[in-house]
This record gives C-alpha cells, structure tokens and sequence, in this order.
C-alpha cells in the first residue's frame, strides 16, 4: 500500500489554541511540528517549534523529556547568540508546554543554493565550501557540537541591504545553522568529529557531484577552529570504523 | 494623546495590552507607593526605562506573563507584577523589582497594562497621576534612556573590547530575550 | 513445492521448523491439465499464497532463578535435545524426506557453542539425507518470519531481543540497521535486572517483568540515553540494579523507601514498570525517527522482546499517531524458532543460494546488512 496517510497534527498548546495568528505547518518531523507564524509583533516573523506530548509516554517521563530537550535547544543557541555564532535568537519558550520560538531566518538552504546555482560557477561554490566549514568550526570552537550537520539544516542568509538578494543562484550570503534539536555542549574530540563524519556522509549523499568539495568545508573548519587538528585526527578514525556506513540510508 | 499605544501580541488576540514612555517623570516616590499598597486603581507594571533595551524586550516580558498567567502559573503576585518579574534573568522576584521595576529615583518610566477588554483604556488615567512627559515608545526613545553599563551587569553580557563601540545592538537584544526565555528553568 | 526444514539454536532456545511455500508460478507446458491462456505472460508477477508452516517445535534452557545461561550448559542441551525435535518436526509435518529441499541452521549472530552444536546437527542431517545446506543470518530470519505471518509488506523493523537491538529498513537488497544499541541488547538488560531481583526465569524473565509490571504504579527517574537512532543500556541497567538494591535494603529496615507524592512504598513491580516504561520509550523513539527518515508508516516488531504487550501498544499508539500501524507476532515466532530460519533459508534457497559443506561455519558477529537480501525489490 502506497498510501500515506497524513494524519493532523496535534492540537497545539496554549495560547498558540486561541491564536488568531497564521500558522503555517513547515515541516512534521518525528519529534517536533515546524510552524512559519510571527511573533512578538505582527511583522516579525518567527519559527514556531512545538514538540507534541507523545500519549505513548507515561506522562512523568514524557514531561522530563520535553522539558529537557526544549531547554537543551534553547540554552545551546542563547549560548552561540553570546558568542556570536550566526544561529536564529531565541523570542520565547515554554519548556512545560513543549514550544520554542525562533527568530525566522531569510534566504534560502545550502542544499537549495548549491543544487541551483550555476555550475559554472566553481569559486563561488569553492566560497560557499568555506563558509560552510567556517560556520561548524566556530560552532565547534565554542564547545557546541550540532548532532545532525546536513545542508538543510544551514541557511545562506542574503547580507547587506537586499541589493543583490533578488540574484538567483548567487552563493554570496551568511551561513545561519538552523535546528539544534540534537545539539549539545560538549568539550569530547570525538563528538565534535562525528559531527563532522554526519556532515561528510549527508554532504555525499546529498551532492554526489559536489562530493569532491568537501575538502573546502575541512580548510574552512581548520581556519574559523585552532582545535581542528586534534578533530581532524579524530575524524580520521570515525571514518575507519565506519560503523554508520551501512546506516545512512 | 498617541503616546498611549494598544498593541495585539501575535497569538495573544483576547489580552491586548497599552504601552507608554514618560520622560523626566516627577512623582515615581508616589507611583511605587501606589504599587507597594496594592491599590487596584493602579495595577500597571511601571518598568524604569534605563534598563530597556528595546521593545521586543518589554513584548517579550508580556507575552510570557499572560501565557503564565493563561496557564495559571504566576510567580508574583498578578500579571503586571509578572511583567516585571519576567525581565529578570533570573529567579529572585524582590531583586526584579528593584531592578526592573520603578524606584522612587526613576526619572523615565514605561508604563504597562493587560488590559481586560479591547474598549478598556488607561490613557486618561496615566494623564492624571504620571507627572511626565509622554513620548512614543519607540527603539531610539528607549536608546536616547538605557544605561548600556547597568544593562551589561545584569544580563552578563561582555564588557565592550577596546575599539568596539559601548552601545549594545542587535546581538544584545537577542542574548538579553533569550536569557528571559531561559529564566527559570 | 518447495519445502524447508530450519534449525535455530543461537542462545536458550532450540527450535525446529518444517515450511512449505506453496508455489504459483505457472505450470510448465508439459503439464497437460492446464489451459494454455494461463501463459506466463499473463501473470507478470508471481502471486505468492502465505507459506505454510508444517511444524513449529522449541525447547528452552531453562537456568535457575538468579543466573543466566552459560555457552557450554546451552550447547549441551541443544545437543541433548536436537536429534528428537527433528524427529519429532519431520514426523508431525508429515513431509517425505525426498520432498525436502534443503537444510537450514543459523550462521549467526549468537553465542559460539550452541551456534556450533546446532550447525552440526545440520551438517550432519544434510550428509545424512543428501540435501543443500543453507546457513541463514538470524536477524533476517526474524525480519522474514515476522513479514510473512503479519503481512506487513515494508515496515521499519524493530528487533529487540536478549542479543540484539536494532532498528532496520530496507534499501536495495539489503537490510540496513538505522540504529542499534551501542552496549548491550534491550534483552539482556531485562534479563540482567531480573537477576538481581532474582525473577525467575520460567517461562522467560522478560515474561515475568511484563507481569510485575503490569502492577507497577510508580514511575522513579532512570537515565534516558537515546542519541540520535541509537541507545544505550548500560548505565540503565546500573541505575536499576542500584534501585533494586536500595529497596532490598530499606525493606530490612525501619525507613521503608516510599514515594515521594502519594507516600505509598515502592516495591519490586514498581521497578520493573519504571524499567520497562523507560526502556520502550527510548525504543518507540528511534523506531519513529527512523520512520521519518524513510517515510514508512508501517513497523514490524520481532525478536523475543518483542512479545511484550506494553512495547506493542506503545508501538501501536505511536504509529497510528503516524497514520500507520504496528505490526507484531505471538510468542510462537516472536522469540527464537526453527521456522524462522526455514523461511529466511529456503528465500535464499529459491534464489539459487546454497552453503557448502566447507563454508557451514558459524559466526558469533553477524551483521544484519550484510546478507544480500535478492529476494525482494
């Protein structure tokens, strides 16, 4: 049977039920509904993340859980905005109803960027690389590690005053990480080089073409990171055990 | 007069609140008493401008008030005395008032209210008893007020590097909201 | 029509299964009977009628409340008991010996010598009667029992047991594992912790954690390891082993443990319901990752593990919540058998695959993505 059933998503907590506010279902993940919505003021606009109470959970663990991993987001991306990593700013959360919600980041994915620029283009995409690497090592270079590094998960924010904002396929723009959902703080070589390892392989699978470039992202993470060696050493053995090879599907 | 704004929060259509900014205030001594008795001619959350940042950051204090306080969960005593309570980045309620909230010295004031209904306003009443003058609540109103000394100490931010400007800006705002959101927990 | 005996025997379990697939392809020419608009055109794809299973026999290693059991007192039973399943599994499938297709046992993964014990009877059955023998991954043997009996055409599999914890879907011919446990099986440290409350382990000790359980009101905290689609047991089994020897200890002294909000003592099935309600959560939660990940709504329980009522109605909730449902098997084919490996082998076996005599070795490590699985899409 091919039929996907989407079922509707759960009722949605206080006060976002009485919300005369649009909100716009961007993405249904396994632990959290994405909404589009505003917040603050009608004009801002914000990412609204929800984790849904799971009625599978005695409601005790279910609330620790939601607690925990709503408070772990928060803290590691009110710890990048302190110092200075790009990452959307937290607006509000309520750890109790299970929401965060985060300044709305413009611009469009690496993964969009890199599969609709022009292929021409080799410094540009050579740029991005860098960039790319850069915006992990200064993540790495606080003690923050990401636990899921895919190019969906890095916006390339326009810069400036919107002049050249409008130009499609241009790779110019400020790599914002979005989504620390499995994020952590951490001091570990080996975290930081799984980190690394789950970049690589989604990078792979993701841009088979571009698989070569990823050279760049490492040069970019050894010049934005002084750790880098001790991780790189370290990515070396993650890559020899390979033992999630065979998993990333 | 315009310088009692109504604004709506997003998602928050049932407790629209009022807003306003009065400069060289003359009687706060009499407004905190006002406060400190609990008369309920009164009830506003008087914030001392010099540690505002911007308006997100008032907006951001009222919307977790009124959620806390939808959700029935006050710390303080109701939601204008959560206001001031939700500025603080942390838990000690007698601190946020004195840090927050107004002193018998506070010479610009922003005064906040929940309001009950969309009909209900207290322009005329703020006209009556703030003896100061009402300005718009606007970003560059509250900048011409902070004092960025007293709003780096509380919320920890780093002391500026030599070269860098003192004002804080946009990454301030965001390090002080997100401190707000995370209080608490 | 193909038939095919298994053999398994890769921990306390022995079984002995016959299976019969009852082939569709159409019949060849010669055969005068049929019509000729029958042709095999007509029919592009095979439909393929439910196997049916002619025996199902097991018997258990039984160890004595408090121990587990041992690789050599394991191996021995299975030798003591082998010879008298098969004769008893052939007999009750009245199936004649010529009518037999091949000889299935279990590579791996397992415990060395009861894997070794059972591969010698297989060698030895198949000198004996002249059949192809079939070494058969036991993780695939379960995935393809558990698909035949639910039905469940390509579900995200969960496979929970005493040895394994794995969540696994299928991609191009093979079986890839999502997520595992880094230390030890879900199984094991059920096992383990009935031990140190010294549970008996008649019929299985994860059964009579299910039933304590199921009396069990109150949940006390236990560490929550999930890491992305993996988890982790042993800090768990830890924490619980700690739990229970601090319950042992109030119970002999003056200051009963007691729940800090009802005021009520904790007991024995308070602990088993806190582990339980703990353990399958983090399960449920890699399995809906991994679901996500594949865009699947179907997901199929197996392993013995998997017999647990709570972890399938926890399962159940999570995945109509998904628009799919859960789908899981009955002790008979959840906890290890014979007829698993009859099936997962004689697929193999359709498809050409044999094992000779020099390769019928056995494995204890045996990973689940690496047998090419060419019998499916």
């Amino acid at each position: 049977m091919a039929t996907t059933t989407k079922t509707t998503p759960p009722a949605l907590p206080v006060p976002f039920t009485t919300s005369t506010t649009p909100l716009t279902l961007i993405t249904q993940g396994a632990e959290a509904h994405l909404y589009r919505t505003t917040f603050l003021t009608p004009t801002t606009p914000a990412a609204l993340k929800i984790r849904p109470p799971k009625p599978w959970r005695h409601p005790v663990l279910d609330r620790r859980l939601t607690r925990q991993r709503v408070l772990a987001e928060a803290r590691v991306l009110a710890k990048c905005a302190r110092e200075g990593v790009a990452v959307p700013g937290v607006l509000g959360l309520s750890w109790e109803e299970g929401w965060v919600a985060m300044e709305w980041v413009e611009g469009r994915s690496v993964k969009e960027a890199v599969r609709g620029r022009d292929v021409g283009d080799e410094e540009g995409l050579r740029g991005l690389m860098r960039r790319v690497g850069g915006a992990v090592g200064r993540l790495h270079a606080v003690g923050v590690v990401h636990g899921d590094l895919t190019t969906s998960n890095m916006m390339l924010r326009p810069v400036g005053d919107g002049g050249e904002k409008g130009e499609a396929g241009g790779l110019e723009g400020e790599i914002v990480l979005i989504d620390f959902g499995l994020a952590g703080q951490t001091v570990q070589e080996e975290d930081r080089a799984v980190d690394l390892y789950v970049l690589e392989r989604a990078f792979g699978s993701t841009h088979p073409r571009e698989e070569g470039m990823f050279g760049e992202v490492l040069e970019g993470y050894m010049e934005a990171f002084k750790g880098s060696k001790g991780t790189l050493r370290r990515l070396e053995d993650v890559r020899m055990r390979g033992r999630k090879k065979s998993m990333i599907g | 007069m315009a310088s009692v704004e109504t604004v709506t929060l997003p998602h928050l259509p049932d407790s629209p609140i009022q807003l306003s900014l009065f400069k060289n205030v003359q009687n706060s001594a009499f407004l905190r008493q006002q406060l400190l008795e609990g008369n309920s001619d009164f009830e506003y959350a008087f914030l001392d401008a010099s540690i505002l940042i911007s308006r997100n950051q008032i907006l951001a204090a009222c919307f977790r008030a009124i959620t806390d306080s939808l959700n029935n969960r006050l710390k303080s005593r109701n939601v204008h005395s959560e206001i001031v309570f939700d500025l603080s980045p942390n838990n000690n309620i007698a601190e946020s008032f004195r840090r927050f909230g107004i002193q018998d010295t506070s010479s610009n004031v922003v005064a906040v209210k929940v309001l009950r209904n969309p009909n209900q306003s207290v322009a005329e009443h703020l006209r009556q008893n703030v003896q100061g003058e009402p300005v718009p609540l606007t970003d560059e109103a509250l900048a011409e007020v902070k004092d960025d000394a007293r709003l780096r100490k509380i919320y920890r931010l780093d002391q500026p590097k030599k070269g860098e400007t003192a004002a804080l800006g946009k990454e301030a705002e965001t390090f002080i909201i997100g401190s707000m959101a995370l209080k608490g927990s | 029509m193909p038939i095919a005996i298994g053999l398994e025997g890769s921990a306390n379990k022995l079984g002995v299964g016959v299976i019969l697939h009852p082939t569709s392809t159409p019949p060849s020419p010669h055969d005068s009977a049929h019509s000729d608009e029958d042709s095999p055109q007509s029919r592009k794809k095979a439909y393929s009628p439910p196997a049916q299973i002619l025996s199902n026999l097991r018997h258990t290693f039984v160890s004595p409340p408090g121990t587990g059991f041992l690789p050599k007192d394991t191996a021995a039973h299975h030798r003591r008991w082998v010879v008298r399943l098969v004769k008893q599994a052939m007999k009750q499938a009245k199936v004649k010996l010529e009518d037999v297709d091949c000889i299935c046992y279990t590579k791996g993964p397992g415990m060395g010598a009861p894997l070794n014990a059972v591969a010698v009877a297989a060698r030895t059955l198949s000198q004996l009667w002249n059949k192809p023998l079939v070494g058969v991954n036991h993780c695939v043997g379960h995935i393809e029992m558990g698909r035949a009996i639910t039905g469940a055409e390509n579900p995200v599999v969960l496979y929970v047991s005493g040895g394994n914890t794995q969540v696994i879907a299928y991609s191009a011919q093979r079986y890839r594992i999502f997520g595992e446990a880094l230390d030890i099986a879900v199984g094991n440290c059920l096992d383990r912790f009935a031990r140190v409350l010294n549970i008996s382990n008649d019929p299985a000790p994860g059964y009579n954690i299910e039933q304590m359980a199921k009396k069990g009101k109150h949940l006390i905290e236990l560490p929550y390891t999930v890491k992305g689609m993996d988890v982790s047991f042993s800090g768990i089994l830890a924490s619980v082993e700690e739990l229970a020897r601090k319950l042992e200890k109030s119970k002999s002294s003056d200051a009963p443990w007691l729940d800090a909000e009802s005021g009520e003592p904790i007991t024995r099935e308070d602990l088993c319901f806190t582990l339980q309600e703990n353990v399958f959560a983090m399960l449920v939660e890699i399995t809906e990752r991994a679901m996500a990940h594949v865009g699947a709504n179907q997901v199929l329980i197996v392993g013995g593990v998997g017999c647990n009522e709570r972890l399938q109605d926890m399962m159940g909730l999570m995945a109509s919540e998904r628009g799919g449902s859960v789908y899981a098997t009955d002790e008979r084919f959840c906890i290890d058998n014979g007829i698993m490996i009859a099936q997962a082998g004689l697929l193999a076996w359709r498809m050409g695959f044999k094992t000779t005599l020099e390769e019928s070795t056995t494995t204890q490590r045996f990973r689940t993505d690496e047998p090419l699985i060419n019998w499916r899409d």
